[in-house]
Order: structure tokens, then sequence, then C-alpha cells
């Protein structure tokens, strides 16, 4: 790592923020995307150093680590944070960017504490970067003050993240009190001798990440929320702040507590089960996009949970493999909403009749997204699906195996039903739909990944397996 | 290395497709032109594949090998074997009969040939890969585009749910093309996440290195592993297969599908099912095979009578057709479960017999469709002495599907009643003939109520022409080859022979 050491990127990142908060003190003329335009170059560099810089190196005692899990993961958030960046750029001037430097400020803070999160090996740090993470995201989800369901979104959302978040310290407080450290390694040394305290702290901090990632029956915040906020910040709160729940749960399960598997494994799998069939039921009467991507998602991390439950390097790594797959096929997914949405003014299916016949290439996205989300060959979700069954056959878990595998034949059933909105009816108006070009260009770039991912998926999967390696 | 014959009978109709997507915009000529010339290469390429086989040496040839994820094991490799040959031969006869058939299409012809086209690399695809993992990409392929198809070419019924539970029926949409569409890419996905599980079971359970075919028939799995995954391929497969109770898709997407799709799916994707569960489930899993075979065999009787009352009792022509494929796909699946050689040589005959005889009955229906804009047999009569061609063709193809002797279809029934006869369970027999029987009941019935009945009184059925131009094609190929595979039988039957005598002897079964 080069001058600041193993903190490079946070460091830079903090930089980027003053900037950006700077910006807001001149008083501009309206719409103001200078905010936007800054935060994006900004953050663009930051990938690029991010990709430039190797594991290795540990701050403060071993409790902040850059290894090779650390850095995939800020990669993942870096990325998906300059997709979201550039895909908000197309939001329109009057309601949003006047506003700009406040929203991108609280935007780069809560990846400040992603960025953080994922080198943690300390439960005090780990915390203080969860709520890091967390806070700004309560404040963009209402960011939209001026809108009824805005309030009321970000209102569920501040009462349930806080809830979970004094669970999960809780959690921690047993942790603690049960092994004398809040250092990783100890607790490891500890719970592997058995250490009942611990132990229950455990299933309670599971609890409070249950939350964090929207599992079943943790997951009720999560239509609501996607609903009120505005779609780009969406995007980016479907798959980022659930990879870094991950990252949190890869930490403390796996290098933590990897020697009480016996206690938690049944639990995860269990909630892996729930999750899957729960989120896939529930987004099949949904009439609105928003909501029923929300639920689908519900179901996505199911299946990474399912990964979890494995406990083996490929189940691990092929989670990683899902979450970049779920982040370009997500996040695209989302962007096309936001662009009929606001083409349409309405997120409702009835919004996408003929769609193919209107906006070909809007439509063709929209459907690489929903195959990949779906599980369909040749697009990234699914060797996704396909690694973590593999991952979890190798484990002799059949059951869980084939509940996933049919539960993605409910899943491709409402994904079919939008399809057939945009491919099989006919367009009530036959004008294309206007897409700004940042949004398109975002669009883009998740659609090529999704594509990219699907065809040749050898190096994604060496990628992940080598950030991986560490844990096991 | 050698020409790579089987890799341009699979790809050339994606070729096709890709042609027609990107330069036939707006010209419904080049759509057809393109869509026929690349059939015609397949099939040209499928006759001289069947020419250059070597007869004598058996096994599988024409092997291409290319790895594509060596890491875990997948490598794009294909040949073919008896079975693969005439399945592949098949498919190219039905997609040439299916391209003239669909010379009708008017809206978006462009997009409904390229999907046409590629379901069909699919097909091949399954046909020739030796690879488990390529082999379920393919059937993939080949299960997707239907539901677009259905979906926005398909025809919904015109008889209404009725009986007890009418009102449930006609809440869902039963008989609508989007429902259909719906039922059937559900039903198929289905199948396929118990095929993956299955597939991932044996490639784990065989050390992670390799998903190639004849690899894994070397492995002696658990007997206990062998017994769950056979059910898997079957039950996933078979669902393919229309095997009961899983069959329901199949009445409801094949009347609904447009005709080439109909003539696809019925004759050619319903044998991938059962081909399936032969190569695989019988292939891969023997003990497990051994295990099932009565809970095969039952389940097919039940196929081949239920199959035939329900066509029995159906008032549209389409569904008619689509339940007798029910009944004769029972046939398919009685034969391999007898496994004896000739009951296994009778079911793949079976495959070819019924892929024909059904893509002209579905050609047929297609073209009474289109000039009487009815399905309703009830309403229609005495139309032989306006469309002789067509009455004739309906006729013989209805002899082959009743078992007369100098057609396919006899001497698939033959094959595959002798072989019931020979393997332990004797009494699958009755089941079979009485199929045979009550196939004979409906489908004479169906023929005479509309082309030698009375003539209908009803002004739309006045005048009609008979077939024209290019339908004729698609007509007189079928019936030509459906009598041709009748009178000589050995054609097909040699090559399957040698696949099967292998199988049998895979599975130590002493003849």
């Amino acid at each position: 790592m080069s001058a600041f050491g193993p903190m490079t990127l946070e460091i830079g990142l903090g930089a980027l923020m003053l900037v950006v908060l700077l910006l807001g003190i001149f008083r501009p003329a309206v719409p103001d995307r200078r905010a936007g335009w800054v935060a994006l170059i900004g953050l663009l560099v930051l990938v690029a150093a991010s990709f430039a810089a190797t594991p290795g190196g540990t701050l403060f005692g071993g409790s902040y680590v850059v290894d090779a899990l650390a850095l995939f993961a800020k990669r993942l958030f870096l990325v998906s944070a300059a997709i979201s960046v550039l895909a908000s750029l197309a939001l329109p001037g009057a309601r949003f960017a006047r506003r700009g430097a406040e929203y991108h400020f609280a935007l780069l803070s809560s990846l400040l504490g992603m960025l953080v999160l994922a080198s943690s090996r300390d439960l005090v740090l780990l915390f203080v970067a969860f709520e890091l993470m967390s806070i700004p995201l309560y404040f963009l989800t209402g960011f939209q003050k001026g809108e009824a369901t805005a309030g009321e979104g970000a209102l569920k959302f501040f009462l349930v993240g806080s809830v979970s978040s004094a669970i999960l310290l809780y959690g921690f407080s047993f942790l603690f009190g049960g092994t004398g450290s809040t250092d990783m390694s100890v607790i490891a040394v500890a719970v592997a001798t058995g250490n009942l305290m611990a132990k229950l702290g455990l299933v309670l901090a599971l609890a409070g990440l249950g939350f964090k990632i929207a599992a079943v029956p943790f997951h009720m915040w999560v239509p609501d929320t996607y609903e009120a906020a505005t779609t780009p910040f969406v995007a980016w709160l479907s798959v980022a702040p659930k990879a870094a729940g991950f990252i949190v749960i890869f930490r403390l399960y796996l290098e933590g507590a990897s020697g009480a598997a016996l206690v938690w494994v049944p639990l995860v799998s269990a909630m892996a089960g729930l999750t899957i069939v729960a989120g896939n039921l529930m987004a099949i009467p949904q009439t609105n996009v928003k909501r029923m991507l929300a639920y689908s998602g519900v179901a996505h991390i199911g299946y990474m949970l399912m990964g979890l439950a494995a406990i083996s390097a490929s189940g691990v790594g092929m989670v990683l493999f899902y979450l970049v797959a779920y982040l370009f096929g997500n996040m695209g997914a989302f962007l096309v909403v936001q662009a009929v949405g606001e083409s349409e003014a309405s997120d409702k299916m009835s919004a996408y009749r003929g769609l193919a016949q209107r906006s070909p290439v809007l439509a063709l996205s929209l459907l690489v997204f929903l195959l990949s989300l779906g599980g369909i060959p040749f697009v990234a979700g699914f060797w996704a699906k396909l690694f973590i069954f593999r991952a979890v056959v190798d484990q002799h878990m059949y059951g869980l195996a084939l509940l996933g595998a049919v539960a993605t034949i409910v899943a491709l059933y409402y994904y079919l039903i939008l399809a057939g909105r945009m491919y099989v009816e006919e367009p009530e108006i036959k004008t294309p739909v206007v897409v700004p070009t940042p949004l398109f260009i975002a669009i883009l770039i998740c659609a090529i990944g999704t594509v990219v991912m699907g065809i040749y998926p050898e190096p994604w999967v060496r990628g992940v397996m080598e950030a991986v390696r560490g844990l096991f | 290395m050698e020409f790579p014959i089987l890799s341009l009978i699979t790809w050339t109709p994606f070729i096709s497709a890709l042609i027609i997507m990107a330069f036939a915009r707006h010209r419904p000529l080049l759509v057809r032109l393109v869509g026929t010339i690349g059939s015609s290469i397949t099939l040209v390429g499928s006759i001289w594949l069947y020419f250059a086989y070597d007869h004598v040496k058996n096994g599988f040839q024409f092997h291409e090998s290319f790895p594509l994820v060596p890491s875990v094991g997948i490598h794009y490799l294909l040949a073919v074997d008896g079975w693969g040959l005439v399945l592949v031969l098949l498919t190219a006869i039905i997609l040439f009969a299916g391209s003239f058939a669909s010379w009708t299409v008017k809206t978006r012809g462009q997009e409904f040939y390229a999907l046409l086209l590629l379901l069909v690399t699919g097909v091949f695809g399954v046909f020739v890969s030796l690879d488990l993992f390529i082999l379920f990409l393919f059937y993939e392929i080949a299960v997707l585009p239907m539901y677009l198809l259905i979906a926005i070419w398909g025809s919904s019924g015109e008889v209404l749910p009725q009986g007890v539970f009418g009102w449930a029926f006609k809440r869902t949409g039963v008989g609508t093309k989007e429902y259909a569409a719906m039922k059937l890419t559900l039903y198929l996905l289905l199948g396929s996440a118990f095929i993956l599980v299955g597939i991932l079971a044996l490639y784990t359970a065989a050390g992670s290195t390799s998903f190639s075919l004849l690899d894994l028939q070397q492995v002696k799995f658990d007997p206990a592993l062998q017994s769950w995954v056979f059910l898997f391929f079957y039950i996933g497969f078979g669902v393919l297969a229309g095997i009961f109770p899983l069959h329901t898709w199949s009445p409801d997407g094949h009347a609904s599908a447009p005709t080439a799709v109909s003539m696809l799916h019925a004759g050619v994707l319903m044998k991938l099912g059962a081909y399936g569960v032969l190569r695989l489930g019988f292939g891969l899993t023997p003990d497990g095979a051994l295990q099932w075979a009565w809970l095969v065999g039952g389940i097919a009787c039940i196929n081949i009578v239920y199959g035939a009352f329900s066509a029995m009792s159906q008032k549209d022509l389409k569904y008619v057709v689509a339940y007798s494929s029910v009944s004769h796909m029972g046939i398919v699946m009685l034969g391999m479960a007898t496994l004896t050689e000739q009951g296994i040589n009778g079911s793949v005959f079976q495959m070819v017999a019924h892929g024909i005889m059904t893509g002209l009955f579905f050609a047929l229906v297609g073209l009474v469709y289109e000039k009487a804009h009815s399905r309703e047999i009830f309403k229609m009569g005495g139309f032989a002495t306006m469309m002789p061609g067509i009455a004739t063709a309906f006729v013989v193809g209805g002899f082959s599907s009743l078992g007369l002797p100098g057609t396919a279809g006899f001497v698939a029934e033959f094959l595959a009643f002798l072989g019931a006869w020979q393997s332990a369970h004797s009494w699958w027999l009755f089941p079979g003939v009485a199929g045979a029987f009550l196939t004979a009941i409906y489908v004479l019935r169906v023929a005479k109520q509309i082309f030698f009945g009375p003539k209908s009184e009803d002004p739309h059925f006045q005048n009609l022409p008979d077939a024209q131009g290019t339908e004729w094609v698609a007509l007189v190929f079928l019936v030509c080859i459906l009598v041709l595979f009748g009178v000589f039988p050995s054609l097909i039957v040699g090559p399957i022979d040698t696949a099967t005598v292998a199988l049998l002897n895979h599975m130590g079964i002493t003849r």
C-alpha cells in the first residue's frame, strides 16, 4: 500500500467527503450537479486505487486488517456506490439537486462506514463502523422529505435498524462477557472450548445481523423502505449494506466462531430455507415492481445464507460470487425501474406494458437482469445459484439444495410475468421511454457485467476463491 | 481433427436465428428463406450423419471435445450413438416440416422464427452432448423460448371448461394461451431443478472432477444414492415426457401453441424427456433403474389408458391430439421400463414414430384451423370432399397412431408390447394393448366426424380450400417418412439396437 498505509482508501474517501461538503456551502444555481460529478470522479479514482492495491497490512494491534476478503469487499462497495452516484446524476433537478451536497455527503459517509467495516476484526470497531454505515442510510431513505411515504419509510427503517443494532450490541456484550476480549482471535479460542455465554452472544448477534441483511423473519422493513426512497439509492441500499452484513457475518462466524459451528449452522440453514420460501412467496402478489424486487431481494439473501451454511471455502466464496452477480442484476433492475418510473410516473407493473416495442434496449436489459435474478443459463445469476447448490450438495445437504432449486421456479413465475408484460402485451403508447444518458450508461454497465459474468465466469470464480482463502 | 458435423447440425439453427434477427427486419420473405435454408442444412447434415455413421463399429462416434471450464471439469463434449443418431434425424425432419408449416405466421414473424430456431439448437444439443453440464444448458435453451412462443403467437381454446370444477378452471384462465405458457414453463423448469440436483449429486459423489457421461458411467455409485438420484432424473425428465400425474402442462401447452411449436414440442421435446430418463436415469444409475422399473412401467400404463380416455372425451381437436401424445408417451416409458432389448428398442422407435406422427397431426390441425377457423370437432363435418389431401394425410397419421401394420407406429408398438410380455411384469401387455384399442376409437371417431361425416350446414364451413403451395411440403414429406419407416423398420431399429445392447450390458442384464 502507498503513502498512508493500509488506510489509503478510507483517508481518500474522507477527503472526498470534505470536498463534497464544502461544495454545499457555496450557494449554487439550481439545479446543481457539481456535488454529484465531484463524488463520481472521486469514486472512480478510489475504484481504480482499490484495484491497484494489494492485500496486506494491519493496524491497531490486529484489530484493523486489509486482507484479501476486506479488499474484495471494498472494491464491491466502491463499484456499487459509483454506479449508484452515476445513476443519481439523472434524478430530476427540482426535487433533488438543490440538496445534492447533503445527499452525496451522506452516501459517502455510509460508504466510509462500509470500508472500515470490511477491515474490522474487533467487536468495538466493528460496531462503530456498523453505525457509521447505518445512520446515513436512515437519513437518505427520508431524503425526499416533502413526500409522506418518505417519512414513513425512513421512520420504519430507523426504528427497526436501531432495535437490531441494540440486539447486535447486546450479543456483542455477551461475547465480551464470556470471553473477556473484543478481539476476534481470542473469541475464536474461547468459543472453540465451549463457552456457553459466548454461544448465547453468537445467537443474539445473528438476530441483529439478520435484520441488517433482511433475512426472514427480520425482513419486514424492506418493502416499505424501498418503496419510499429514491430509486438509485435503493439500488445501492439493496446491495451494499447487505454485502457489508455478510462480511461481518464472515468475520464473526467463520473467523471468530467456526468452532461453534454446531450451534449456528442449523440456525443459518433454517433461516436460509425460510428466507428463500417466504421471500419468493411474498413477491408473487406484488403489483408494484419496486416491492416485488424488494421481496425477491429477500429471497436472494436466503440463497447467500445457503452458501454460508455450507461453511466450506467454495460455499463462502460463492456467496461473494453471488453478491457480485446480485450487484449487477439487482442494481440494474432497479435502475430500469428508475428510468420507467421517471418517464411513466408509476412503478406499477402496468407501466411496463409493451416496453419491448417502445424501448427495445431498455426492455432487453431488464430481461437480462430478470433472467439473471431468476438463475437462467448464460447470465451471471445462473452460475451464482449453481455454485451455491454445488457447495451445499458437497456437504450432503440435499434437501436444502432441492428446496432452493424448486424455489427458483417460484421466482421465475413472477419474473416471467414482468417479462410477459414487456414482451407479450401491446403498448398503449408507442413513444420510447426517455432515459437520461448517465442512467442509461449505468444500466448498460450492469447489463454488460451480467452477461460477461454469465458467459465467462472463470476469472470471477478465481477472484472470489482468492478472497476467501484466508478464512479457511 | 475431423469435420465437426455435430456442431454444424447443432449450431446452424442458432446462426440462422442470429442472421434473421440482424438482417431480416421487416423482410418477411427473407426471414422464411433463411429459416428454411437453415433447417434444410440441418436435414442434409443429419442424413449425411446417418450414412456416415459406422454401423459396424457402433458406439459413440463423431467425437468433438473442447475444454470449456476445465477447473470444474466442464468440457464441450459431443458424440452420437445409435439413439442420438435417429433422434437427431427425427429433430431435423420435424424442424424441416415445421419451418414450412410456419410460413403463414403473420405478426412479428422475425422474432417467431428466431425463437423457434434457437429452441431447436437446444434440442439438437441435448441429443448430441456427452457432458452432463452442457446437456443441461442445452435443455434450458430448449425449454425457455417456449414461454414467449406460446404467449405471443399461441391461440386460446374455444371450448370453455365445464363440470364440477369448471368455475375454478375459468378463474385461473385454463385454456388461455397466457395460462398455458406459464404452466408449461414452470412445470418444465421444475423438472430441470430436479435434474440439476441429480447431476450435481452424481458429480460430487464421483469426486467433482468431470461432468462427462462416459467418465461417470465408469463410477460405481452407492445404491442408496442411485436410488434417489434415479427418482430425481425420472421426475425431472419425466415432466417433459408427460408422465402421469405431471402431464397436465402438455394438453394445455400443445393446444395453445402455434402449429410449428406444437409440432416441435410434442414431436421432439417430449422425446427429450424420455431420452433423458433413458440416458441419464438408466445409463448412470442402473441400480436405481432396476429398483424403480416397476414404478416407471406402472405409471406408463396409467399414461396409456388415462391419456386415451382423456383424448376420447375432448371436444377440441387440438386437445385430442395433445392427449394422444400423453398416451403414446406412455408406450415410450413402458418400453424402457421392461428392461428388455425389444422393449427398449420399441421405446426409442416409438419416440421416432410418435414424433413424426404427432408432427403430422399438429400440422394437419393447424391447416384445418387456418381454413375453417375452428377447432371444435362437433361443429365441423364432411370436410373430405373439400380437402381430400388433408383428409388422406390425417387418415394415414391415424393409422400409424393406432398401430396399423405398414406404418411406423405398428413397429414401435409391436416391439414395446413384445418387450412387455418378456419382462418381469407381463401384465403390462394388457393396458398397452388396451391403449392401442382405445386409440383406434378416438382417432377413427374424429376422422369420421370431421372428414367423412355428414356435411356441416354452418356457412363458415362451405367451400374451404385444400392444402396449397408450401403447405403440401410438410404433409407429403411426413406421410412418406411415416410409411418408409413402417415398411423398412431396420433403417431405425438397426442403429437403436446397438445402443440398447450397450446399455443392457452396462446394466448387467443378461438377455
